[in-house]
């Protein structure tokens, strides 16, 4: 019991301030990069690793955290990052306790997965509701979808090395 | 030393008095300016004399370095700190100039309005989104800072409205966003129409001032401004200038293309409109 409290302390202690380095970073340094004509996002990439390494309970609640700052980044009162990041966080962990190997190409793919599911949903609520034209956001996700992923290796060895650290 | 004053005694007695002699006839010679043992010894000991005093003005440099060593370090220090100093200042001058500058634009403008209530605010954040265009600025609602309060340049240039508020911040979208609809009309023409943000012209950073008249004697170059009606924004705002016209998918439906005045992917100092009076 004891154990587990140390090791739930450790993960607050590790995982609070690498969120809010991540969403400081977001919100500052990468609004004003653009890497093939879109900004870059980290936190999904983040939370894709650490699902992957740290198993459902742990990409469930990074998710959670990682997508109200994902939210609160692009100053949208909605939610939509919150319930994205938050269930893909849970299915990449559990995919990962079940079937996929803790590998750079499972990574990758996790990580480009919920890249484009978010992009999905910004596409898809503009071309429904405002009746925006679906061609012009597919490109800028699409777009979007490349400058992220372009921080797959670092965000690979950053999750995997915060994983070993919390589990030991 | 019998035989010394004898023999060497007298040898050394005539040479000495041999050297006087010389010495008196030299000195006569030369008019009292040289003796003979420096006209002697000059050729011989010039180089190394001069070497020695070369060598000791050495000595004595390196002497003086040592011993003021610590005073000279320590006039080091001072001068880099003032250099600092002069530094900040130069920097504090540079800032004081350009908010003067600022502050002499808004005067400007709000000479022209005088009804107008402002609040000076700063740009703290802009978004992540690549399909949105807004930034968060330094005050809220405890500045009297309201939903919906429209967003200006120094220069009176229109570059948002305020879509949320907290007490200490708020959100200004931008009017490239597509969620934006304002109210315009062409300045020189006197034509009315609704400026949007787009999807096609959103990268470019460009708008879209569409409802136009068939005739509508849209002209490159024409100044497009706030119309007023509605009473969000005041009338009279500057908000860009007509880069191009185009028709829609349906052929029917002529628009302009409208670059901002205000450059909004640059802009750091920023005025909120909390008041204004309405003139409908």
């Amino acid at each position: 019991m004891e154990n587990t409290k140390r090791r739930a302390a450790v993960k607050i202690l590790i995982l609070g301030p690498y969120l809010i380095l991540l969403y400081i970073l977001q919100s500052t340094v990468f609004t004003h990069i653009e890497l093939f004509g879109a900004k870059p996002m980290l936190l999904p990439i983040a939370a894709a690793g650490m699902a992957l390494f740290g198993g459902r309970i742990q990409g469930g609640v990074f998710g959670l955290f990682a997508g109200m700052l994902t939210d609160l980044s692009c100053n949208q009162p909605t939610v939509e990052f919150t319930l994205i990041l938050t269930f893909s966080g849970l299915l990449i962990g559990v995919l990962s306790d079940t079937a996929l190997v803790q590998g750079f190409p499972s990574f990758l793919l996790t990580a480009a997965a919920e890249l484009a599911v978010c992009s999905a949903f910004q596409v898809v609520i503009p071309v429904v509701l405002r009746n925006a034209p679906p061609a012009v956001l597919a490109g800028i996700a699409l777009r979007q979808c490349g400058s992220s992923l372009v921080f797959a290796i670092p965000f690979y060895y950053i999750s995997r090395f915060l994983s070993r650290v919390i589990s030991r | 030393m019998k035989d010394f004053f004898s023999k060497k005694g007298i040898f050394i007695a005539a040479a000495a008095l041999l050297v006087a002699v010389a010495a008196a006839i030299t000195v006569a010679v030369t008019g009292g300016h040289a003796g003979f043992a420096s006209l002697l010894s000059e050729p011989f000991f010039k180089p190394v004399k001069s070497a020695m005093t070369s060598l000791v003005g050495s000595l004595e440099r390196t002497y003086d370095y040592m011993y003021r060593y610590d005073e000279i370090e320590a006039e080091n220090e001072r001068l880099r700190a003032r250099i600092a100093e002069l530094e900040r200042e130069y920097r504090e001058y540079q800032e004081i100039s350009e908010e003067n500058a600022r502050l002499r634009e808004l005067l400007g403008f709000a000479a022209r309005y005088e009804d107008l209530a402002m609040e000076p605010v700063s740009v703290i954040a802009w978004t992540a989104s690549n399909f949105s265009s807004s930034f968060t600025v330094s005050k809220g609602s405890s500045a009297g800072i309201e939903l919906y309060d429209p967003v200006v340049t120094e220069n009176g240039y229109l570059v948002g409205q305020v879509t949320s508020v907290t007490s200490a911040s708020c959100v200004v979208t931008t009017v490239v966003d597509t969620s934006m609809r304002v109210g315009a009309l062409i300045y020189e023409s006197g034509e009315t129409g609704v400026l949007s943000g787009d999807y096609d012209l959103f990268k470019a950073g460009q708008l879209k001032l569409s409802y136009l008249g068939e005739e509508s004697g849209l002209v490159i170059g024409g100044t497009v401004v706030t119309s007023g009606s509605g009473g969000v924004y005041p009338a009279g705002l500057v908000i860009g200038k007509v880069s191009g016209i185009a028709v829609g998918s349906s052929g029917l439906d002529p628009y302009a293309i409208v670059e901002p005045s205000a450059d909004i992917s640059d802009v750091t100092h920023l005025y909120v409109i909390t008041d204004f009076s309405v003139n409908e």
